[in-house]
């Protein structure tokens, strides 16, 4: 092995020695103790390293990254959680037998949320940027979520709403309560969330299942339970809704 | 996985992949993005993992998979025989280059070094990745890793060469009016 042969491998030295052990290294090492010049060389550029990664270890993440980190894993966590319970054979049957008894009750959300669905619609196609600048730390964190691929919406959001209404998140009044209405981006594409609480809205059936209508190019997907009633809109069409689903 | 574990997960990885993000991207809220995103496909998929010791390669791994994934919507691919050959015969650096200057300087130097040698060589830099490591990770030939090393460690030289030439052009020179007059 010549020198330059020598120094093309000891490149990959890491300055702390954790590759001493390993044979790739040993003859060019061996090479440093016996020529002046390559073990000179090889000093300067270990020092170099170590200097690189100690001033690499110097950065530091944003403040607030590792609960944002945490926070996302829980909801996530919980989603899968959600899913094993439906897919638990006893629940499912009972549910079914819920889904025949509410018929009647189920048959009356069509109607009603079709007005929720149309405020929505309305809301949105009159401005295209409301909701996109800094409405606080809880929005952008809700906003974050909603805009990663590994979120599906069609089921309850990770939504405190006191926290996000009393932090700035935009707000709108429908039938005098609040709605709070969230834009976030998906594959390039806007989507408008609004989201009230279910217990301002005792009109509309709850436990609603996943509903969407096409509208004038748009699209809006529609679903409730005892805590949420969640409508997105998407000028982008079904297809790109379907997609968050 | 529980709680207490995903947070030990995060807690032991959080902080070198943020950093590695933050070399692919060179934007801190892209790299917090990127680093988020790489917990929740964890979160999502991770659980699946048999050896838990497995967990920072995969770790790396994804975070760099997301980032190749939303940069190739937008971005182009680097012809890397276009970049010339390896330096036959390095020069040794001078470690007063990079002790005398700030951190954040030194990662913008990094992040001027072309990204096909960027990637092994920040992941050679934080050190928790031997090359065979790398390599695995990037799907690439040991000496392909070794060529990448030494190219990138070269235009690490001439970036932080250009970097403290800077610095000295935006020192002000010392202007006493009254000792101007005693002259």
């Amino acid at each position: 092995m010549n020198n330059e042969e020598a120094k093309f491998i000891l490149q990959g030295y890491r300055p702390n020695g954790a590759d001493a052990a390993d044979a790739t290294f040993c003859a060019a090492i061996e090479q440093t103790k016996t020529d002046p010049l390559l073990g000179e060389w090889f000093a300067k550029q270990q020092a170099f390293d170590a200097a690189v990664s100690a001033k690499l270890a110097q950065v530091t993440p944003p403040a607030g990254l590792r609960a944002a980190i945490l926070a996302g894993g829980r909801v996530t966590e919980g989603g899968k959680a959600r899913v094993r319970w439906w897919n638990q054979p006893m629940w499912m049957a009972a549910a079914a037998g819920v889904a025949v008894l509410l018929t009647a009750g189920v048959a009356l959300w069509p109607r009603q949320a079709v007005a929720f669905d149309e405020f929505a619609f309305e809301d949105a196609k009159l401005s295209m940027i409301h909701g996109h600048g800094d409405h606080g730390a809880s929005t952008n964190a809700l906003q974050w979520t909603l805009s990663q691929p590994v979120t599906k919406l069609g089921q309850n959001l990770p939504v405190d709403f006191a926290n996000l209404r009393n932090t700035g998140c935009r707000k709108i009044k429908y039938q005098g309560h609040d709605v709070l209405e969230i834009c976030f981006n998906r594959n390039g594409e806007w989507f408008h969330c609004y989201i009230a609480r279910s217990t301002d809205f005792p009109s509309l059936a709850r436990n609603a299942g996943l509903a969407i209508v096409d509208k004038g190019g748009a699209a809006i997907a529609s679903w409730a339970n005892n805590e949420q009633i969640v409508v997105v809109v998407s000028q982008a069409g079904r297809k790109s809704l379907e997609a968050l689903l | 996985m529980s709680s207490e574990m995903f947070t030990q997960l995060v807690d032991a990885h959080y902080t070198p992949l943020y950093r590695f993000a933050l070399s692919l991207t060179k934007s801190p809220s892209d790299a917090g993005d990127l680093t988020q995103q790489t917990f929740f496909i964890w979160a999502k998929q991770g659980h699946a993992l048999r050896e838990e010791g497995k967990a920072k390669s995969w770790l790396f791994t994804t975070l760099y998979r997301e980032f190749l994934r939303i940069r190739r919507r937008s971005d182009r691919v680097t012809a890397l025989e276009d970049l010339g050959p390896v330096e036959a015969d390095p020069p040794a650096p001078e470690v007063d280059l990079v002790t005398g200057m700030d951190a954040s300087l030194v990662v913008e130097a990094l992040q001027e070094v072309d990204e096909t040698y960027r990637v092994p060589l920040t992941l050679f830099y934080m050190q928790d990745m031997a090359y065979k490591e790398i390599a695995e990770m990037l799907e690439v030939p040991i000496g392909t890793v070794m060529s990448r090393l030494s190219r990138g460690k070269a235009q690490l030289r001439s970036a932080l060469a250009r970097k403290e030439a800077g610095a000295r052009d935006k020192v002000v020179p010392f202007q006493n009016p009254s000792a101007r007059k005693q002259s």
